[in-house]
C-alpha cells in the first residue's frame, strides 16, 4: 500500500508484484486507452444540502480493500440507509490497494471511473490535475462542514484553493513501545529529543540483545517528523514552483538526529538499513524491538501476530526537540466524486453520509483509523484508550501533510528520501552530502515534471 | 501435399529432389497463410508492444498524456536525459558486468553438470535430471525470497554461519547494502536458477557426439580435458551458441531477482541496474517516455553485445 504502509511482510511483497503486474497491464493498455477523454459531463453539485431523489438510479462506489477487516455489514447498512433516504441503489466494489492506482489511471483514461471512490490522500492531487475529480469546495462550504474537517486532510486535498477530496479517515504515526521493557529499564516515555537518547541508552544497557530504536532505511515516514520537528521542510511552494528543503540547516539537523540514533548511538541495527515498515513491524512482533515509529492502525495487527505482546504495548507522540510534539505525516483517504458521475447531487449526498455522523464513526471504529472530522475525533480522544489517545493527540495537534503536488508522488516513486536515508545509514555518504543529493534530485523532478 | 509428383529421375544425392519441386507447385501465399495465425499472435503480443515502447521513448508521456491522449514529441531528449543521468554510471556497469559474469558461470556450471550426468547410470541420471528440473521450474519470485531469507541480516542462515565461524559480527552485518555482496547473492540466485536449462540442453547435445570419435581420442592418449575441448566442444558449438545467446538475453534484462532483494527497489542506488531503473522510472514515477527510453537503450545494447559476443566466440561459417 503506497499511502500508509501495511503491517505484514507478505502483503508488502504481494504489493510489489501487484504493482508490477498492474504496471505492465497499463503499459499494454496505453495502446488502446489513449485518445478517449472523459465521457459526457453533467451539471455539478447544484443542491448540496438537499435530499436528492434518486429513484431507479444506481451509484458505483469504489472502496479500498483491507482497511476495514470485515466491511460487509457496514456496506449493507449503508445501502439500506441510502436507499431509504434517496431511493437510489449502490454498487460497492472493493479494490486492492496494490492495483488501485493503475486501475484509477486506466479508468480516468477510458472514462470509466466510478461515481464516488475512496482516493488515497497522496493520489488526490494527481487525479484532480488529470481532470478526473470535481471541485467540492462550494458544496462543503454550503453544507456548513468547512470548519469541522481535520486540517491536515483538507490541506492534502486542496490544489489552488479548491478542495477535491472530502476527508474520510486517516491514520498517523507515533512511537509504539514495549511497556514491560521500559519499566524494567526504569525509563518513562521521553518528551524531548535528549530524553529520547537518554531513555535509549538505558534500554540498550538493560536489553543489549534488543534493537532499541530501529531506523529503517526504506521508510520516509520515519524521518519526516524529525525534519518537521527541527523546523525544516521537505519542500516549499513559491509562486507555483516547488523547491526542496531537505538540505536546509534545520532539516539537516533533524535528519542528523534521526540517523544519529543508528550511526552514533547504536540504537538501530545494520539490518534495518534495508527494512521497510513491514519488516519493522515483523521485527517488533517477534519481540526484537523496544520502540519504533509506527502507525495508529498497527497495534491490533502487532498483537494478532504475537498474542504475547498483549498488555505490553504502549504509545506516545513523537517528541519535539525541546518538548511538545514533532509533526507526523497524516495519511489516509478522501472520498472523491468523479467527473463521469451523472447525478452529482446524489453522489454528494452519499459522500456526506459516509464522511459525517453515524457512518463515519462506525467506519472509524471498525477500521481502527481516525475519522476526518474534528467533532468525531474529539469523541475518540475522550475514550482515553492508551493505544489510541496518544495517536489521536498527535493527529489533532501535530499532523502534517507531504507536499501537495503530483510531482511529489514521482519523488516517492523514485524513493528519493529512502535512498538518502540508506546512503547515510550505510555510511556511504555524510548527512550534508546525502541531503544535498536528495535536494538536487527533488528539484530536478520539480523543474521537469 | 497431394501435388507431389513422383520423380522418375535417378536420385543424385541423399536428398530427393522432390522437395525442390514441391515448392514450385505450391501457391506463393500458402506458406504465409499457414504461419499467419502464429504471426498474428506474435505480432499482437510482442511486436506491437515493442513498437509502442519505441514510439513512447521519443515522447514526453506521463499520466496527463495517458488521460488526455495528447502527444508531445521530444525527439531525442529522453535519450539525452538518460545519458546525462548520474544513475547511468552505476546502472550500466551493474547490468553489463553482472550479465557477463552470470552468463559465463551459468554456461560453465550447466556444462559441468551435463558432463557429470552423462557419466551416470540410468537411475541416477533420472534422479539428477529430475532434481535440476525442479530447480528450473521454481518461479523466480520464490527462489529470490529463499535466497534473501538465507542471506538475511541478523538471522539469515549464512550470516549466522559466518558469525559462528568468527568471520563477521551478525549484529553488524548487512550484505545487501554493499554492491559487491548484493550482486554476489544475486549471482548465486541467477546461476542456480539458470544452470538447469544449460545442463539439460547440453546433455541432449552430448548424446549426439559419436562414441567412436571419443574412443579414437582416448586411443590417441587424449585426457578428459582435451577430449572436451577438441572433440565435444567443437561438435556442440551450435548448442553452446544457443544456450549462450539465451543466457545473455535473460541475464541482461534481469529484473525480478534484483528488484525483490532488499534495497533493490531503488532505495539502494548502488545496486540499480537498467531493468530496475526503467521500471522505477516508467511505473513508479509514471514517466513512461523516459522509462521507455531506458528500455530501448537496454534492448539496443543487448542486440549489439549479443552480436559481438557471438562473432568472437563462434566463427560465422561454423554456425
Amino acid at each position: 500500500m503506497r499511502v500508509l504502509g501495511r503491517p505484514s511482510g507478505v502483503k508488502a511483497s504481494r504489493t510489489r508484484w501487484g504493482r508490477l503486474v498492474a504496471g505492465l497491464a497499463v503499459v499494454t493498455l496505453l495502446a488502446t486507452a489513449c485518445g478517449s477523454g472523459s465521457g459526457a459531463e453533467s451539471a455539478g453539485i447544484t443542491d448540496p444540502t438537499g435530499t436528492p431523489n434518486g429513484d431507479g438510479e444506481k451509484l458505483t462506489v469504489w472502496i479500498m480493500e483491507g482497511t476495514n477487516p470485515d466491511p460487509k455489514p457496514y456496506v449493507d447498512e449503508l445501502k439500506t440507509a441510502f436507499k431509504k433516504e434517496t431511493g437510489a441503489d449502490l454498487d460497492v466494489q472493493f479494490v486492492q490497494w496494490a492495483e488501485a492506482h493503475d486501475k484509477f489511471v486506466s479508468a480516468i483514461a477510458g472514462g470509466t471511473t466510478p461515481d464516488v471512490a475512496e482516493v488515497g490522500t497522496t493520489w488526490t492531487p494527481e487525479f484532480a490535475e488529470a481532470g478526473g475529480l470535481i471541485d467540492l469546495s462550494e458544496a462543503v462550504k454550503k453544507s456548513g462542514l468547512e470548519s469541522d474537517l481535520v486540517p491536515g486532510l483538507v490541506e492534502a486535498g486542496t490544489i489552488d484553493g479548491k478542495l477535491y477530496g472530502m476527508p474520510w479517515y486517516a491514520g498517523v504515526r507515533s512511537v509504539i513501545y514495549r511497556t514491560d521493557v521500559f519499566k524494567k529499564a526504569g525509563v518513562e516515555p521521553p518528551t524531548t529529543w535528549d530524553e529520547l537518547v537518554q531513555a535509549g541508552e538505558k534500554i540498550k544497557a538493560a536489553f543489549p540483545k534488543m534493537i532499541t530504536f530501529p531506523v529503517p532505511g526504506d521508510s520516509e515516514y520515519g524521518v519526516d517528523p524529525f525534519i518537521w520537528g527541527a523546523g525544516g521542510d521537505i519542500a516549499t511552494e513559491k509562486d507555483g514552483t516547488w523547491s526542496s528543503g531537505v538540505d536546509s540547516a534545520a532539516a539537516q539537523k533533524g535528519i542528523s538526529f534521526y540517523t544519529g540514533l543508528a550511526t552514533e548511538h547504536g540504537f538501530s541495527s545494520p539490518a534495518a538499513t534495508t527494512w521497510d515498515e513491514a519488516d519493522l513491524s515483523d521485527a517488533f512482533s517477534r519481540g526484537q524491538v523496544a520502540m519504533m515509529i509506527s502507525g495508529s492502525w498497527t497495534p491490533g495487527a502487532l498483537i494478532d501476530a504475537n498474542p504475547d505482546l498483549k498488555g505490553k504495548i504502549g504509545a506516545f507522540p513523537i517528541p519535539g526537540p525541546d518538548g511538545g510534539m514533532s509533526p507526523s505525516f497524516l495519511g489516509g483517504s478522501h472520498l472523491g466524486i468523479f467527473e463521469t458521475a451523472k447525478d452529482k447531487n446524489l453522489a454528494w449526498a452519499l459522500v456526506r453520509m459516509m464522511t459525517t455522523g453515524e457512518f463515519a464513526q462506525k467506519w472509524s471504529e471498525q477500521s481502527g483509523f481516525f475519522p476526518g472530522t474534528k467533532s468525531l475525533l474529539k469523541k475518540v480522544q475522550q475514550q482515553n484508550d492508551p493505544l489510541v489517545a496518544p495517536f489521536a493527540k498527535q493527529m489533532s495537534e501535530a499532523g502534517a501533510s507531504l507536499p501537495v503536488t503530483e510531482l511529489y508522488g514521482q519523488i516517492q516513486g523514485k524513493k528519493t528520501m529512502a535512498a538518502m536515508l540508506e546512503s547515510i545509514l550505510s555510511k556511504k555518504k555524510s548527512v550534508a552530502d546525502a541531503t544535498k543529493d536528495a535536494a538536487a534530485e527533488m528539484d530536478d523532478i520539480f523543474s521537469k515534471g | 501435399m497431394t501435388q507431389t509428383i513422383p520423380t522418375t529421375e535417378p536420385a543424385a544425392g541423399v536428398r530427393p529432389p522432390a522437395a525442390g519441386r514441391r515448392l514450385r507447385h505450391t501457391p506463393r501465399w500458402l506458406p504465409w497463410a499457414l504461419v499467419l495465425p502464429a504471426l498474428a499472435v506474435l505480432g499482437l503480443l510482442l511486436i506491437y508492444p515493442l513498437g509502442w515502447v519505441g514510439v513512447l521513448s521519443f515522447q514526453d508521456f506521463g499520466l496527463r498524456e495517458l488521460v488526455t491522449g495528447e502527444r508531445s514529441w521530444l525527439g531525442l531528449d529522453n535519450f539525452r536525459d538518460v545519458f546525462h543521468d548520474p544513475l547511468l554510471r552505476t546502472a550500466l556497469p551493474n547490468t553489463v558486468v553482472f550479465a557477463v559474469v552470470n552468463v559465463a558461470l551459468t554456461v560453465a556450471a550447466g556444462t559441468a553438470v551435463a558432463l557429470l550426468i552423462a557419466q551416470l547410470g540410468q537411475v541416477a541420471r533420472a534422479i539428477a535430471v529430475g532434481a535440476i528440473m525442479v530447480a528450473w521450474a521454481m518461479p523466480a519470485v520464490t527462489v529470490t525470497y529463499v535466497w534473501v531469507f538465507l542471506f538475511d541480516a541478523r538471522d539469515g542462515f549464512f550470516v549466522e554461519l559466518a558469525g559462528h565461524l568468527g568471520l563477521v559480527d551478525p549484529d553488524q552485518t548487512n550484505w545487501f547494502t554493499e554492491r559487491l555482496a548484493f550482486y554476489a547473492i544475486a549471482t548465486v540466485n541467477v546461476v542456480q536458477h539458470g544452470f538447469p536449462f544449460v545442463a539439460v540442453t547440453v546433455l541432449a547435445g552430448l548424446s549426439t557426439v559419436p562414441r567412436d570419435t571419443l574412443e579414437a581420442a582416448v586411443l590417441d592418449g587424449a585426457g578428459a580435458w582435451r577430449r572436451f575441448w577438441h572433440v565435444t566442444f567443437p561438435l556442440l558449438r551450435p548448442v553452446f551458441a544457443v544456450v549462450t545467446i539465451l543466457s545473455t538475453i535473460w541475464d541482461f534484462k534481469v529484473f525480478t531477482q534484483i528488484y525483490l532483494m532488499p534495497g533493490g527497489n531503488g532505495t539502494n542506488r548502488d545496486v540499480l541496474n537498467l531493468g530496475t531503473w526503467s521500471y522505477i522510472t516508467a511505473i513508479s514515477q509514471n514517466r513512461y517516455g523516459l522509462g521507455a527510453a531506458i528500455a530501448v537503450l537496454l534492448t539496443l545494447m543487448l542486440l549489439a553485445i549479443t552480436a559481438v559476443y557471438l562473432r568472437t566466440l563462434f566463427r560465422q561459417e561454423e554456425l
